[in-house]
């Protein structure tokens, strides 16, 4: 990959597949601003504003729900929360990065990217800021666009297709891609397993405990395989 | 008013998450350990994201058959091949298939 342009082909070839999930998740979050009471346009900026589904659909819907908007900001910044752990997992690589790219590149830090990229730390710096960067702006400017759309085409989709089991599928197969030996597959089974038992916990924080139950059994595998 | 104002709160709030540590580690080197332990991180948030997912589902607990058979149908698909567009294509096929059998 050292020419520039197939870098930013393989980003893009690597983002687009990633997206077919996200459309669901869109038109699931099209049809909740239309329901709320926000002005649709001010409901399709938080596309852009906060970037990032999970947390966008949780706000507009506490917010709609009538909680009162700091307990549904709150929630929105817990759901969040798992960026930190991928900001610090990120920092190794964006240390031999320009300063600029370590403000943009943030901003497009979500759960595909990180993802993705994650399996490209090795690249050299500039090659892997090519790639960071095609793979960041495909997904964005697809997300914006689709919950713009999302606003018209939300209500007329079945709800019968399901196509919202397509996100966990997604996540499933970039898990697996990611495990390179084995305290890898045992540190998600336990994370899985936390999460879980967790799932009551409000404000979905099971997922943060599940994931940093999986850290912490991670290192702990790592201790015993030396 | 109140619906912008908690958008652009939610909105900062995100991008600090995310720019946190990619700013503040710039340039300090990490210890080993930390690094290490940064390489757990993606394989923990996304096992938890995926059964967060499956359990706020329509569907909810416990996971559906045709849910479970597909999702199996994807890790293998998704080791061997290492093809995202397959992976999901043949996951939702039989995910789907499954449905309109049972």
């Amino acid at each position: 990959m050292s020419d520039s342009r197939a870098i930013v082909r393989r980003g893009i070839a690597d983002a687009l597949p990633l997206f077919i999930p996200a459309i669901p998740f869109a038109l699931v979050l099209g049809v909740t601003i239309l329901q709320s009471s926000l002005l649709p346009l001010l409901g399709w900026s938080s596309s852009w504003v906060i970037y990032g589904g999970a947390s966008q659909l949780t706000l507009i819907t506490l917010l709609n729900d009538g909680a009162a908007a700091a307990a549904a900001v709150t929630a929105a910044l817990i759901v969040n929360a798992r960026h930190l752990m991928y900001s610090a997992a990120m920092a190794p690589a964006f240390q031999q990065q320009p300063g600029w790219f370590r403000w943009v590149g943030s901003y497009f830090l979500i759960d595909q990217v990180f993802a993705l990229c994650m399996l490209r730390t090795a690249l050299p710096p500039r090659e892997f800021r090519l790639y960071y960067l095609s793979v960041g702006i495909t997904f964005w400017s697809l997300w914006v666009a689709a919950c713009g759309a999302a606003l018209f085409l939300g209500p007329v989709v079945p709800a019968q297709w399901h196509l919202g089991f397509a996100v966990p599928v997604m996540f499933l197969a970039l898990l697996v891609m990611g495990v390179d030996r084995w305290p890898k597959a045992v540190a998600a089974l336990i994370a899985a397993l936390v999460a879980w038992l967790g799932a009551d916990l409000p404000h979905r924080s099971g997922l943060l405990l599940g994931a940093g139950a999986g850290v912490g059994f991670g290192m702990l595998f790592e201790g015993l395989r030396r | 008013m109140t619906g912008f104002l908690a958008i652009l709160i939610s909105g900062i709030g995100t991008y600090a998450s995310r720019a946190l540590f990619i700013l503040a580690l710039a340039n300090r080197r990490l210890p080993p350990r930390v690094t290490l332990a940064m390489e757990y991180v993606g394989p923990s948030v996304m096992a938890a994201l995926v059964v967060t997912l499956l359990l706020s589902g329509e569907e909810g607990a416990p996971m559906s058959l045709p849910e479970a058979v597909a999702l199996a149908v994807a890790a293998l698909l998704a080791w061997k091949t290492r093809n995202h567009l397959l992976t999901l294509g043949v996951a939702m096929s039989v995910y789907w298939g499954l449905r309109a059998l049972l």
